[in-house]
């Protein structure tokens, strides 16, 4: 039912994003080691977007009866990872990952993740607030 | 995308780091593994090389030991007539290993190592934090 409010929508969708970087970066971390791996990152979505076409859109969305229906989906997909272009330096054994940059990623992610779910306890709140009086 | 897949991987570049810690003591231990007989090779120093590779069970890539190689370098030569396997002119060969070289891959290891843990620590506090939304 939550996700029916266009901020928790956009939450959930931040922090799923947020989740999947986490893996990517995880990958990165792991093979920075393996001869030939080039760091990728997950493509940054523009969550304003998000927040705005949710409000936009109807409020009441169409039942889907059928499989064939095409209804409009209150999820959002998942985001696809890119292998980074322009790195810093390169090992000699055309190794690209550099640790410190994907720690600093790494620590931002959690920074983010860490706002995210404080605002959605916040959000939760005030619901609750709301429904109490 | 699981929220645990990043520990898997991150546990995976452990396990990885681990084995290559494992061959380079394995090349310390044998820095004087000279030959028997005079035509004989003596110990050969050991690489480990890395690959990412789809793991099934789990659905992610996950990063492994590709295959050990043996480092091609040019043995040590060492003086000693009375060695049983010294050649015509007196000379014993000695492994292709500088341990100050293992030292420094020793230290890699231990450093992506501690990378690695870094990202489990950093996964494990997401976890935590999304487990908090229950507890509210």
């Amino acid at each position: 039912m939550l996700e029916n409010i266009g901020l928790m929508k956009g939450i959930s969708g931040k922090m799923n994003w947020l989740n999947q970087r986490n893996t990517v970066l995880s990958q990165n971390i792991a093979n920075a080691d393996t001869p030939g791996y080039r760091p990728s990152d997950l493509e940054k979505v523009d969550f304003g977007g998000v927040m705005e076409s949710s409000r936009n859109r109807p409020r009441i969305n169409q039942v889907k009866t059928d499989g064939a229906h095409i209804g409009a989906s209150t999820k959002m997909g998942d985001s696809k990872s890119k292998v980074t272009k322009d790195v810093y330096e390169a090992a000699p054994a055309e190794n690209s990952v550099i640790l410190e940059e994907q720690l600093l990623k790494a620590q931002e992610t959690m920074a983010d993740y860490n706002m995210v779910t404080n605002l959605y306890k916040k959000n939760v709140g005030m619901i609750r607030l709301a429904i109490q009086d | 995308m699981d929220m645990l897949d990043a520990l898997h991987i991150s546990s995976a570049g452990m396990k990885v780091q681990g084995d290559r810690l494992r061959v380079t003591a394995q090349n310390i231990a044998n820095a004087d593994t000279a030959a028997n007989t005079p035509n004989a090779d003596p110990y050969r120093r050991k690489t480990v090389i890395f690959k990412n590779e789809l793991d099934r069970a789990s659905g992610v890539e996950k990063v492994k030991v590709d295959r050990i190689v043996e480092d091609k370098g040019e043995f040590r030569l060492k003086f000693m007539p009375s060695h049983p396997g010294a050649d015509e002119n007196g000379y014993i060969r000695l492994p292709n290993i500088d341990t100050l070289v293992e030292m420094m891959d020793m230290r890699e290891a231990q450093r992506s190592y501690e990378a690695n843990l870094g990202m489990v620590q950093i996964s494990k506090a997401m976890l935590g934090k999304t487990i908090d939304l229950i507890g509210q």
